[in-house]
Parts: C-alpha cells; sequence; structure tokens
C-alpha cells in the first residue's frame, strides 16, 4: 500500500526497499527471539523487587532477606507455631545469662569447600557487632561476650536475661576467614545454604547445592510483566506481589498451577494517637467498625486471605485466639461520632503508597467509611516520601503491613512507649503505662488483649500467599510468611 | 576551535544549575537514605554514626561543594546501598539506553517520514486521513500502556518476540518499538505540515514549471525544505526519547540509565540519582546543540557566530 502511495506520483522507491530490509530484519531478530526460548533448563522465577544484599548482617528488605535464607544457615529457624527450633545447632540455657549452642553435622560445608566451625558463628556476630552501619547491630547489644571452646561448641553470655535469645540468632553464618579479609559477602556470598550463587548481573544466578539445578532470579516490576511471562514461558514460577485479578486470570489459564495458602503477613490501619481526633478511643472504636473486613477479603483479597486482630496469628505460640475481629457496623459507628460531639462528615486522611493494589484498597475503604458519615481522603505518596511521614508521625492513618514477623518481641517494637521513633517502630505514638507492664512481663495473652482494647491500629487480615507455577514445575506449597524456601526443592516433575 | 569552547563554555551554566536544582530538590524531599539503610531496629547513635560516615550530617552548602569538588576530578562517588562506583554504574548502563535510543530513533524515522510524505501528497484523500489517524492514535498511547499491549501481541498473540529483559538481540525490538511510537506519530504529522507548506511555494512551482520529474521535485527540491522543522523537533525529541526511557525502561527490564535513575530515587541514593540527571542532562545538551550544526548544515541561511 505504502509502495502503490508513492508510485502514484512517480516518487523514488527508496523508501519501500528501507522498508522491505526493516521487515527481513524485523524477521530475522524473532527467529534470534524464538531460538533463546528452548534454551535452558534452568528454572526461572520473576519478583516483584531484585534483592538489595546478600549479606545478611545488612540486608533489611524482604527479598534480600528471603534470599539469604537459601544462601546461609543460621543457627536457629521457626516452626510453623513461630518456636524456635534448631537448624545448624541445638541449645542449652545454663542459667538466665549463659546459652550454650552444639552445632549439629547437618550443613556445615560452606559454598567455598570449607568446615563451618563455632569460630565462624563467633566472627559472624562478633562483626556484625563491630560494624557501624549494620541495621541489626542493635538487636545483638545485650550481648556480653562469645566463647568457642571447641570447633562445635558456642557459648554467649548475656548482658541482661533474655529468655527469647536463641530466637534471635536467626541470622545466617558467614566463614571467618573471608570476615577478615574484608570479603564483599553483599554481591559475592559465601554460606552453606542450599543455594551458591553463581552469577550476579542483570539476574541472580543461582545453583542448588544439592544436585546443581540453575535457579535464576530475574527482577520483572511491573506485575502485568510478569504474568505475560509465565504465560510465554520466560518464567516459570511467580510467587506473591501480584493484584488478585490477576491471580484469577492465571487460574483459568491451560498449562499454569496456582496454589493459595492461608498468610501471616499482618496488614493494618495505624492512627496517630497524636492527633486531636484519634486520641479519642470513640473515633478509633468508629473507625474501625466503619470498615467491612470480610467483604474485601470476599471480593478483593486472594485466597487464603483472612481476617485479623493481632500481629501474631491466632496459631502462633503467642497469639491470642480468644481475641474477636472488630465487627461491621457502620450505624454504631455513626453514633459513636455524634456522641463524641463532632460534626459529621467526619473528615480525616489516609497516607498510602503507590501500590496499585493499596491504592485500592485505600477507595474502598473511602467507600465504606462514608456510611459511617467519615468523609476519608486518601494521599498516596511515593515509598520514601510515605514512610518518612509515618516515620516522623506526619499522618493521621496509614496502612502498611508487617512482613515475616516471627517474634512477639514485635509488640515491644510497635507498641512500647519507649520505642516511638526513631528508636523503634511505635509510629503512632501510643503511650500506655499498663501496657508497658505488660510487655514488660512479656504477658502476651494480656498485652494483644490490651492493644486490642486499646485500638492504636485497626487489624485488617493476614494476606493469603499465592504462587502459580508454568507447566510441569513441582514446588511445596507457598509459605505462610511468603519465604522463597521452596526453591530449596523445586523440580521439574512430569507435565500435567 | 575558539567556536567550540564557546559552545563549551556557554553549557557549563546549565550543567551547573542542573546539579544544583537537582541536589536540592533531592534533599527538600521527605525520605532519608539511612532510614531505607538501617531500618527502624537501629539506634538514634547508629543513625547519627551512618550519617556521619556518609557526610549526611554536613551543611547543604558544604555538602554540595564537596560533590563539585569530586565532580571537577571526574569522580561520581559511589552508590550509598550497594558501594559499587557509580562511574562503573554509568558505564554499564549508557550504552545500553543509548542502543535503545538510536533505535527508536530510527524507528521512528522509518515509519515517521515517509507516512508524513504520503499524507501530504495524497492531501485530503484516504493515506491522508488513515496517516493522521494512526499519528494521532500513537500520540495518545502513554509508553506504559502501550508497552504491555505491544507485549500481548507481539510476545504472546504472535509469540514471535520476547517479552523483556535483555537476553538475546530481539529484546530491543518491542521496547524500541514502544519508544518510537509516540515520536513517530510527531514526525508523520510535521513533516505533513511542513511538505504541505512547501509544496505550495514558489521556488516548486517554478522546479514543476521547468518540466523537472515529480520525484526529484518532491525529494530534492520540496522534501529537503520540509525537513528544516523536522530535524528541529528530532533534536528536541531525542533528548525526550532519553526521559521516556526511564518508564519503557521500567516496563521492559532494560538495564539502562532511566532504570538505574528510578530505582535510585526509591533507595533514595542520592549520588546515584544526581549522577543519572547530570548525564540525561548532558545528553540533552548535547543533543540541542548537535541539532543547532546539523541546522547549520541543511540551511545555508543559517550560520554560527
Amino acid at each position: 500500500m505504502v509502495l502503490q502511495a508513492f508510485g502514484g506520483v512517480g516518487v523514488d522507491r527508496t523508501p519501500a526497499r528501507l522498508l522491505r530490509w526493516g521487515w527481513r530484519l524485523g524477521c530475522a531478530l524473532c527467529l534470534l527471539a524464538n531460538i533463546h526460548m528452548g534454551w535452558a533448563q534452568e528454572i526461572r522465577f520473576a519478583i516483584a523487587q531484585a534483592p538489595l544484599t546478600l549479606d545478611p548482617r545488612y540486608a533489611v528488605d524482604a527479598a534480600s532477606e528471603r534470599i539469604n535464607r537459601l544462601l546461609y544457615r543460621s543457627l536457629v529457624d521457626f516452626d510453623a507455631q513461630g518456636r524456635p527450633v534448631p537448624a545448624l545447632a541445638t541449645w542449652q540455657v545454663h542459667d538466665p545469662w549463659h546459652v550454650s549452642f552444639t552445632l549439629g553435622r547437618e550443613g556445615r560445608r560452606f559454598h567455598d569447600g570449607s568446615w563451618l566451625t563455632a569460630q565462624d558463628v563467633v566472627a559472624t556476630y562478633r562483626s556484625l557487632l563491630a560494624l557501624e552501619d549494620a541495621p541489626h547491630a542493635a538487636e545483638f547489644a545485650n550481648i556480653a561476650a562469645m566463647d568457642a571452646p571447641n570447633a562445635d561448641t558456642v557459648v554467649f553470655t548475656l548482658k541482661d536475661p533474655d529468655a527469647d535469645f536463641p530466637a534471635r540468632l536467626v541470622m545466617g553464618i558467614l566463614p571467618a576467614h573471608l570476615i577478615a579479609r574484608h570479603h564483599d559477602f553483599s554481591r559475592q556470598p559465601v554460606g552453606s545454604g542450599p543455594l551458591r550463587l553463581v552469577e550476579w548481573n542483570r539476574t541472580l544466578r543461582l545453583e542448588r547445592v544439592a544436585d546443581r539445578q540453575a535457579i535464576v532470579l530475574e527482577e520483572v516490576r511491573d506485575p502485568t510483566v510478569r504474568v505475560l511471562k509465565l504465560l510465554r514461558g520466560e518464567t516459570d514460577l511467580l510467587q506473591g506481589d501480584l493484584p488478585p485479578e490477576l491471580v484469577r486470570y492465571l487460574k483459568r489459564q491451560p498449562g499454569i498451577r496456582v496454589e493459595e495458602t492461608a498468610g501471616t503477613n499482618f496488614s493494618y490501619l495505624g492512627f496517630n494517637l497524636q492527633d486531636p481526633l484519634l486520641k479519642n478511643p470513640r473515633v478509633r472504636r468508629a473507625v474501625a467498625l466503619a470498615i467491612d473486613r470480610d467483604a474485601i477479603i470476599r471480593q478483593v483479597l486472594i485466597g487464603g486471605s483472612r481476617p485479623a486482630t493481632a500481629i501474631l496469628p491466632p496459631e502462633h505460640w503467642a497469639g491470642n485466639p480468644a481475641l474477636q475481629p472488630l465487627p461491621y457496623d457502620p450505624a454504631q459507628a455513626r453514633r459513636l461520632l455524634q456522641e463524641s460531639g463532632l460534626a459529621l462528615p467526619l473528615k480525616l486522611t489516609l497516607k498510602t503508597s503507590t501500590d496499585m493494589q493499596r491504592l485500592r484498597l485505600a477507595t474502598i475503604l473511602q467507600a465504606q467509611m462514608k456510611k459511617a458519615g467519615i468523609d476519608l481522603r486518601i494521599r498516596s505518596l511515593d515509598w520514601g516520601t510515605f514512610f518518612d511521614d509515618v516515620r516522623h508521625g506526619k499522618f493521621q492513618l496509614y496502612s502498611l503491613t508487617w512482613v515475616g514477623v516471627r517474634t512477639p518481641d514485635i509488640y515491644r517494637r510497635a507498641f512500647h512507649s519507649a520505642s516511638v521513633p526513631p528508636t523503634g517502630a511505635n509510629r503512632g505514638r501510643l503511650r500506655d503505662v499498663e501496657l508497658d507492664a505488660l510487655l514488660k512481663r512479656r504477658d502476651w495473652p494480656a498485652a494483644t488483649a490490651r492493644i486490642h482494647a486499646l485500638l492504636p491500629y485497626v487489624p485488617l487480615w493476614y494476606e493469603g500467599q499465592f504462587l502459580a507455577l508454568g507447566r510441569g514445575l513441582q514446588m511445596r506449597a507457598p509459605a505462610p510468611d511468603g519465604n522463597w524456601d521452596g526453591l530449596a526443592t523445586i523440580t521439574r516433575g512430569v507435565s500435567q | 576551535m575558539r567556536f567550540l569552547l564557546r559552545h563549551l563554555a556557554s553549557v557549563l551554566p546549565v550543567v551547573f544549575g542542573v546539579l544544583l536544582l537537582t541536589f536540592l530538590l533531592l534533599h527538600m524531599v521527605p525520605g532519608d537514605p539511612v532510614e531505607v539503610m538501617l531500618g527502624e531496629s537501629a539506634t538514634a547513635a547508629d543513625r547519627d554514626r551512618l550519617r556521619a560516615e556518609l557526610g549526611l550530617n554536613q551543611p547543604l552548602p558544604i555538602q554540595f561543594a564537596d560533590y563539585l569538588g569530586r565532580l571537577a576530578q571526574g569522580d561520581f562517588g559511589h552508590s550509598i546501598h550497594t558501594h559499587v562506583p557509580i562511574a562503573e554504574l554509568l558505564a554499564q548502563r549508557i550504552p545500553a539506553t543509548i542502543r535503545l535510543t538510536l533505535l527508536a530513533l530510527v524507528v521512528a524515522l522509518m515509519m515517521g517520514v515517509p507516512l508524513g510524505i504520503i499524507a501530504a501528497l495524497h492531501h485530503n484523500r484516504w493515506p491522508d486521513r488513515g496517516a493522521r489517524l494512526f499519528a494521532l492514535t500513537l500520540s495518545a498511547m502513554p509508553h506504559f500502556w502501550l508497552g504491555p499491549l505491544l507485549m500481548l501481541v507481539f510476545a504472546l498473540w504472535l509469540p514471535w518476540l520476547p517479552v523483556s529483559g535483555m537476553e538475546t538481540g530481539a529484546s530491543i525490538v518491542l521496547p524500541a518499538l514502544t519508544l518510537a511510537c509516540g515520536l513517530a506519530a510527531l514526525l508523520t504529522r510535521m513533516t505533513r505540515a511542513s511538505l504541505l507548506d512547501v509544496l505550495g511555494e514558489d521556488f516548486v512551482r517554478t522546479a514543476r514549471a521547468k518540466g523537472l520529474p515529480e520525484r526529484t521535485v518532491v525529494l530534492r527540491h520540496a522534501l529537503r525544505a520540509a525537513l528544516l522543522p523536522v530535524v528541529t523537533v528530532v533534536g528536541l525529541q531525542l533528548g525526550s526519547l532519553l526521559a521516556g526511557a526511564v518508564i519503557t525502561e521500567t516496563v521492559f527490564g532494560w538495564d539502562g540509565v532511566g532504570r538505574l535513575l528510578v530505582e535510585s530515587i526509591e533507595k533514595r541514593d542520592y549520588p546515584v540519582t544526581q549522577a543519572c540527571v547530570l548525564v540525561i542532562a548532558l545528553a540533552y545538551v548535547a543533543v540541542n546543540r548537535l541539532t543547532d550544526f546539523a541546522y547549520a548544515r541543511l540551511d545555508p541561511r543559517v550560520r554560527f557566530v
């Protein structure tokens, strides 16, 4: 058609030649692209966010924590109820100040071939305490001394008694000889975990130690692109970080297997208790009563999501199954606001990030609260700005999720009077003497009941977890906290 | 030589302005790299120590002066998060962005200029209407939407090209096409409008009256004059392509300067953000200067003094 158009006025045919060559070049590139698709037996995993560091001493983001669990082994891990269980070592509490750990035989070969000993454990924790810019150093400030009387035993001496001390030792162990050489673990990790790093360039190339299965992690930020890559066969596995409609779409696709499981990551609506309106407990309760959690869970969240009552789920050893979710009662919410002498509609502002799912949930909350006489305005901010505002108390309401919480220490970090930022995560600035005393006594049932009554957060839900597998892949169900431990055993089975 | 030096000197205030503005904006927006690095568990003392180590506790003028001093020695500094030298990061990323941008430009020229010519030569007939509709449709599509749409068509429905990534040579086709579409639309409209103007000029009528073949009249006489405004647009838009690559690179997982910029802003990695903005600003300035020179080559009436 183009040629005819040119030809119609007798113009030079050079553009036509160019178009022909362009078409040929395009076809050649397409061929190249399809040659690539037949390549490898590697297992490709598309992730929303690449890890920032592979040095467990510096890891704070979820992706780094999840991959470091596979590259390194720690002394201790957790069972399904959140109780610490032996990983590299068993332990014995001699008295409130002394805990000894005895290394077992499993998982003690570092990826460089050296043998993991008690000296490596001591060197790892000493280096952590010596680093000025390590985010986790403060958690181990209670350690007074560490000794390795033999190759298999480490004795920790504490400054103050700490019944939960073993549960803190979940950081990966590094080889002492590389620590001494100031090895860059952030890009060249050497651990004793089930996976070892081959290369980290554009993608993170890993190899499973047991069978040399290649596993490639590729950062693909856009959720739609991740789904398209799975459907196209460019990636084999997706886990988490997809909006529910895309998960539902994947469920309908032939050759894609989606597995969902109950989650433990806790989503909540946080109040600023220094705000003149929200320091009134009736107003906080009215906001809580104005939210129809069940409808949101049913309509908008992925399978496996369930209503929440406290940060730790009821099945956790420090969870509180006696707590009941707050009901949905907009009429009662409206009455509470009127009894507080407030003019309706009550104007409140909710800050949230730019994440599409969070924005969608915010608009649903906005619509639900309208019925209770609350005019909820939404401010969506980029992550850095949003989190900075939350840390500095520049908000009325905000929504966030606690990810991967395993120990009841979280209650102290999130609600104790001494944990107001910058020294903790008491972002709502709750100050309650009774709660402080309960937290000090580690009386978790009473403390969680008190938090439930004070309502510094509106507990929303525990987000369900899912994974989507391409044709022929076999992997165990996703972990409730969304970790990637399944990569240690994933296989290419028989096509279904 | 003096001419070149004069032009280089005129660039310096622009670069200084960009550096100052970026530096101030980055430090004005909320968000603290120390918070991002240390999380919420760290003590206030830890935060202060790290802030001092990174030089973030210094007054802003001193931080800026330090930065300029290092930059004058060719030292972009290190990434706050990964500790990798920024020059190394840029050396990895700039070629990818240039490759993408240049291919997008070539595709846009190959689409836009011929379509514009066809539209002008068939003024108000169906090829013209078709070209205008095509241009309007393309210019109305934002990159973040067009990208996934092209993926759906060319990677999923017609499995010809990879969805994203940089593994094969063909990986560049879809991002380049996405980036090219907006410019192609603009070039179609510019070429059409400009050629229509020129075709009504006296010198074109004279050329026809002399009995020259129509293709000579159009290609040698009319098109050369009509391309002057198109060259200006191409120059200006090449800068925009670099900036537009920020979104396209993010959607397609293309490891260029744009993606590095987005990541560094999210992590509040100030030195990396500043370096990326500087590179993009320098590219803008350089392309604009080159456009000026090209203009002088195409139009003998334009002279630089």
